[in-house]
């Protein structure tokens, strides 16, 4: 548990620019199939710490995620890509809070 | 719903005992009260927190994502998903946990190890540089928020938890402790007059 590796799913720019922060676990998916394979991938990985995936190819697999996101680790996170922020990750949370305080918040 | 407790005796030790067991009850559903509703603040602080790294987040990245444009713009795409490939900096999670009122959340950190470049100065652009640490920066950003994310998650989990126990208490067990003990007591003083009763029939029988 001591150093935990990082692994990003995403469009081409994302993965680059990442590269080049040093994260070495890196996949580009091309349709839905592919990011939910390479997502469940990841999380059995058990060195595996977080899993950050943008949100366009997020929306796509937004069950698996929410079944994925049970766990606490890895986090998965959802991260805005190029075209910038479209509030996908919102839907995840808002489950989350809905389930544990019974009401829907806005965050 | 107000059913006694099945094979309970109807002795007075089991009256003290079922007492005992109320009052243990009643202090454990007080108490998992107060650990709920500080939960819940904790809850909406944690909230907070998320939208304010949320945003830190997105800025980061915006702000990266430009330099990676100028970067490409500069020396050409392929050149710089090459040279991102050929990137020696290390990036490694280090996850440790610590307790808010018996949850567990993580506590993520990040350390960099960057050695020498590995690419040559000549061939690359400053903007190459520019890119890597605005990307570096993003990656603390998004390494906070996802500390928050899975403390609110598991916030989330316990506060979900904690009601069920609550609501367990306060609409199962107490109330079938409660009707168990007044079980236990009519019975005991039926007895108790039945004893009453019977001894004054021999009184009478025993003084004719």
């Amino acid at each position: 548990m001591s150093s935990d590796k990082i692994a990003v799913i995403g469009d081409r720019d994302t993965v680059t620019g990442f590269q080049m922060a040093g994260v070495t676990d890196i996949s580009t998916p091309s349709n839905p199939e592919e990011t939910r394979n390479s997502l469940i991938q990841y999380f059995r990985d058990p060195r595996m710490g977080l899993i950050i995936i943008t949100e366009p190819l997020a929306v796509e697999v937004e069950d698996t995620i929410l079944e994925l996101s049970e766990a606490p680790i890895p986090v998965i996170l959802l991260i805005p890509d190029r075209q910038g922020a479209t509030g996908a990750y919102e839907s995840v949370l808002k489950e989350l809070i809905r389930r544990a305080v019974g009401i829907e918040i806005h965050v | 719903m107000s059913q006694i407790l099945p094979g309970t005796k109807t002795t007075r030790m089991e009256l003290l005992r079922l007492k005992n067991r109320k009052r243990l009850a009643e202090r454990g559903h007080n108490l998992l009260k107060e650990k709920r509703d500080s939960l819940i603040m904790e809850f909406f602080n944690a909230i907070a927190e998320i939208k304010e790294a949320r945003e830190q987040v997105e800025e980061a990245l915006s702000i990266a994502f430009s330099a990676l444009t100028q970067a490409k713009m500069i020396m050409g795409p392929s050149r710089v998903v090459e040279f991102a490939q050929a990137s020696k900096t290390k990036a490694d999670l280090s996850i440790n946990t610590r307790s808010m009122m018996g949850v567990r959340v993580p506590v993520l950190s990040l350390d960099h190890q960057e050695p020498k470049l590995p690419y040559s100065l000549p061939d690359s652009s400053v903007k190459l540089d520019t890119m890597s640490t605005k990307f570096c920066e993003a990656l603390k950003a998004i390494i906070r928020l996802a500390e928050v994310e899975s403390t609110v998650k598991r916030l989330a989990l316990e506060i979900e938890r904690t009601k069920r126990r609550v609501s367990a208490l306060e609409n199962v067990v107490i109330p079938r402790l409660d009707n168990t003990v007044r079980f236990v007591k009519l019975a005991l003083e039926e007895r108790e007059r039945e004893d009453f009763f019977r001894i004054k029939m021999i009184r009478d029988r025993i003084t004719e």
